[in-house]
């Protein structure tokens, strides 16, 4: 697996975010917010009734992504903010873009800029990881031992 | 608005109960499943689960943090930013010790509008021989309006 910097990461999408999912992790996370369940409640809070995935579930979307890209136990960092919700009905895509290449030890990381975007074209979530590479050849871009270069900064 | 600057600010230091926490394999089955993935192999948990594990595993719920927090309601509380460090990937049936607690708070006054408390918590999951698995920093915002 050869990583350069600026390679686009394959992207990874979802058609449609479903409530269902949505119960089954207010469940499992024990969360308590009526927004993620709750119709008539998002109804009040003047969401025309619809139902905001959780932001963890949307970070997971990016997870997939990597995972897909560079290995099921690839990721090493991820730092993400959430400037719009996601909302049940709404498709969503995850694409990222290679933005150093860097050696730890003995593992060959990328740092990658990473998003989330709504199927109407908005910016659900954006941030950065870190992750390992698998055995990807000659590393073609220099960074410091965090892979941060001056664009990073 | 009942709860002040001060009080707030008096939650830095706190520091959760601690304990421990293991990823089931239905748990990891459903939770993985829920972000759209197909199962990983083997063992290996989704990363999702850096949310409520180290949360549970320190001893403290969701709704726990809004009340230590003063959340007017379970709906007045929105995500600032996650931060995931990961040593090592989770893993199904596996202990893991989780300690940790609040680490910052700022308020923000928004003109004409209502006041935002940040609150940011850190928690650092270990397994059983006292590795570092991961570290994962969260910051919540607090919104509070005038009633």
């Amino acid at each position: 697996m050869k990583v350069e910097v600026g390679a686009r990461i394959p992207s990874w999408g979802l058609e449609r975010v479903t409530p269902e999912r949505m119960k089954t992790v207010a469940a499992i996370l024990r969360d308590p917010n009526p927004i993620h369940w709750d119709r008539q409640f998002a109804t009040e809070r003047g969401l025309k009734g619809r139902l905001v995935n959780q932001s963890p579930i949307n970070l997971g979307y990016i997870a997939n992504m990597l995972m897909e890209w560079a290995g099921p136990a690839c990721i090493r960092r991820l730092r993400v903010e959430f400037p719009a919700p996601v909302f049940d009905g709404d498709g969503v895509t995850a694409g990222g873009e290679v933005t150093a290449v860097f050696s730890e030890g003995r593992s060959r990381l990328a740092r990658c800029a990473v998003w989330l975007d709504r199927s109407d074209g908005s910016r659900a979530v954006e941030g950065w990881a870190v992750v390992e590479l698998p055995d990807c050849g000659p590393i073609s871009s220099t960074a410091d031992s965090h892979g941060v270069q001056a664009s990073d900064q | 608005m009942a709860v002040s600057e001060t009080d707030l600010q008096a939650l830095v230091g706190h520091r959760f109960p601690g304990g421990t926490y293991r990823i089931a394999h239905w748990e990891n089955a459903l939770l993985t499943e829920a972000t759209g993935s197909r199962p990983l192999p083997g063992d290996l948990a989704h990363p999702v689960h850096l949310f409520h594990v180290p949360i549970a595993g320190a001893g403290v719920t969701i709704a726990e943090l809004f009340a230590l927090a003063h959340a007017d309601s379970d709906a007045s509380v929105t995500i600032d930013y996650y931060d995931w460090e990961v040593s090592k990937p989770l893993r199904e049936s596996t202990t893991y010790l989780m300690r940790g607690g609040i680490t910052e708070h700022s308020r923000k006054c928004i003109e004409a509008g209502p006041v935002v408390d940040s609150v940011t918590f850190r928690i650092e999951v270990m397994d059983e021989s006292a590795d570092e698995v991961a570290r994962v920093t969260f910051r919540w915002n607090f919104w509070r309006f005038a009633s």
